[in-house]
């Protein structure tokens, strides 16, 4: 204990306070923001000019993945039971699965990309110097525009399927959801690109960890359904503590604002917000504690 | 290049002044020591770091100042490109720091930046950027970059990885050439390209150092170093051996090669004759025993 504390305050003396570290650090990246918008334009224009229907296959796949989930988990394994009646009129299940499942493609695809974040920017990175949180920071921005890219498809659904605007769901769900999502996915980012230079298994270990995250987000059913079901309490407080959880069902609260069964319950709301500035504080600091040994490594 | 707004030098101190440095490697990358560990307690205090660890430079100081030009030689793995990579500011030192006054144009690896599926001209553009440089002073350079890069006007516009690793390598100095930087780091790579378009090289850094700009260079080519450099500095083991003039450095240089290849020379001849006073004592027992191994072989892989 008193060692910890004094190599705390040997630490603080040999180099600056935490906070004027931590704020000259937002300073730079502030600064070279320009770089940042540079990577993503550079990594969206490598994305959608390799081939002539760019925009429209990256929105083929979601959609047809719906489909197949629509009629697996709609139609045969009755998903819809969790769905209140009344919501059936609102755009009902199809509507309820292709607002959690476009927002999760840019998740999903920012966490499979996140472990590379560092890696592929070898060269640029033990070239010049730059902060370098700005590469992962670019692997998140870019994510954030395909999500913004992904929003005409849903008003789309939303207006084909009579789905409804409200204050509360605009307002209040939308900002929070996406606010929450890339926070959460930014720390994500920060921790996996740097411990994957270190440890390259992590990267398999994201893809499995991915898909076991998908199921357990609730994007294919009501998250009520496994509220209801017949589980030991304390497994259902777990349910819940995922922060994915809660900011998926934001996603679709915004079109369903008025449902209670369709909104996050105080649990996974708290677990989310909580759950997602924690992610962001662990990512960052992880990211700076490795930085030294990622450029030897890189 | 992270130095916001202040890129002016103040007249009359070092241009690069570096204290004490020293960073060390893990020779063997400690799979086994757990996360929590290392989260805890970062590099600091590694466990088994004792014996492990290597320092391919440590405890050296030096100051540039304005307009020098600073060559670095030594043997390979002595830490020459490390110690760049430190003023560059792309490597920590684990030990002292570095301070530099100005921006650096790092000639590191030419092709860094450089996107395969963007075309030659997408890629001026963002790897421009990148080194700070607005997209106003590059159109009007463009043309200038291209020119000198020696690139047809048709591939311009052609995906980046449709080209020869030459003509990568020539757009990738063209471009850091025109960043006018105060500091330019160079690591190897004047040896880029043909004959003719290393001479351009040549007059394009002499052309920058004219402008009293700092520079300092990595290389082995003993020409190139006399050419360029007003100063040099010697790396023996990972420590500042001398600091002088380039003439010096470079004699010294190769007074220790010599040393070595003569130490080699005797180690090898000593090797040699111990290998034949070897063979001669053992001869008779080795020469009844040969024969009959190597009858037995060919019938053993026929079957």
């Amino acid at each position: 204990m008193h060692a910890a504390v004094r190599r705390i305050a040997f630490r603080a003396k040999r180099t600056q306070p935490l906070e004027v570290a931590v704020a000259s650090r937002a300073l730079a990246v502030w600064e070279h923001r320009k770089v940042v918008g540079l990577l993503v334009r550079r990594d969206l224009k490598v994305k959608y000019q390799q081939s002539v229907l760019g925009y429209a296959w990256t929105m083929l796949e979601p959609l047809a993945l719906t489909m197949v989930y629509f009629f697996v988990f709609g139609m045969i394994l009755q998903a819809t039971r969790g769905m209140p009646e009344e919501a059936m009129a609102q755009g009902g299940f199809l509507l309820f699965l292709v607002a959690g499942i476009l927002p999760w493609n840019s998740f999903g695809s920012m966490l499979s990309e996140a472990p590379r974040a560092m890696i592929t920017h070898g060269k640029l990175i033990t070239t010049m110097k730059v902060p370098r949180e700005i590469f992962p920071m670019a692997t998140v921005g870019t994510k954030f525009i395909e999500y913004l890219l992904t929003l005409p498809v849903l008003l789309v659904f939303v207006v084909v399927l009579g789905g409804s605007f409200s204050v509360m769901g605009l307002l209040v769900w939308l900002p929070a959801a996406v606010l929450l999502q890339f926070a959460f996915g930014l720390g994500m980012t920060l921790f996996l690109s740097s411990v994957n230079v270190m440890f390259r298994d992590v990267e398999r270990m994201v893809r499995i960890i991915t898909r076991l995250l998908f199921y357990g987000s609730a994007i294919l059913y009501p998250a009520v359904m496994v509220l209801q079901a017949g589980i030991p309490g304390w497994l259902k407080t777990v349910y819940q503590l995922n922060p994915l959880l809660g900011i998926f069902e934001m996603h679709r609260a915004v079109w369903f604002a008025d449902f209670a069964e369709l909104t996050p319950t105080a649990i996974a709301l708290w677990s989310s917000v909580v759950g997602s500035f924690l992610m962001l504080v662990i990512g960052y600091w992880t990211f700076r504690r490795l930085e030294m040994s990622v450029l030897k490594e890189l | 290049m992270a130095q916001p707004s202040t890129y002016e030098t103040d007249g009359a101190g070092p241009v690069i002044e570096a204290k004490g440095l020293g960073v060390k490697f893990a020779v063997n990358r400690r799979r086994k020591r757990s996360l929590r560990e290392m989260f805890i307690h970062g590099n600091k205090r590694d466990p088994n770091a004792e014996g492990d660890e290597f320092w391919p430079l440590r405890d050296v100081s030096f100051e540039i100042g304005k307009g020098d030009c600073v060559g670095i030689v030594g043997k390979n793995g002595t830490g020459k490109s490390t110690l760049l990579k430190m003023i560059a500011g792309v490597l920590i030192p684990d030990e002292g720091n570095v301070s530099v006054h100005g921006k650096v144009a790092p000639l590191l690896e030419l092709r860094a930046g450089f996107n395969d599926n963007l075309t030659g001209r997408e890629n001026v553009y963002l790897v421009g950027s990148l080194h700070g440089m607005s997209e106003k002073q590059i159109d009007e350079r463009f043309d200038d970059i291209v020119d000198f890069a020696e690139i047809k006007s048709k591939f311009i516009d052609t995906p980046v990885r449709h080209y020869s690793s030459g003509m990568k390598v020539r757009l990738g100095f063209a471009l850091i050439s025109q960043l006018e930087h105060p500091i330019m780091l160079v690591d190897e790579v004047l040896a880029v390209g043909d004959k003719a378009f290393k001479l351009k090289c040549y007059a394009a850094i002499d052309r920058m150092l004219a402008n009293e700009r700092t520079m300092v260079l990595v290389s082995h080519s003993e020409k190139d170093l006399r050419r360029f450099c007003n100063r040099g500095l010697y790396i023996r083991n990972g420590s500042l051996a001398l600091d002088t003039d380039i003439d010096s450095a470079l004699a010294a240089y190769n007074k220790d090669t010599k040393a070595e290849v003569e130490e080699r020379k005797k180690r090898d001849e000593a090797k040699k004759k111990r290998a034949e006073q070897k063979t001669e004592d053992g001869k008779k027992p080795e020469d009844g025993g040969e024969p009959g191994r190597k009858k037995d072989d060919p019938s053993g892989g026929g079957q």
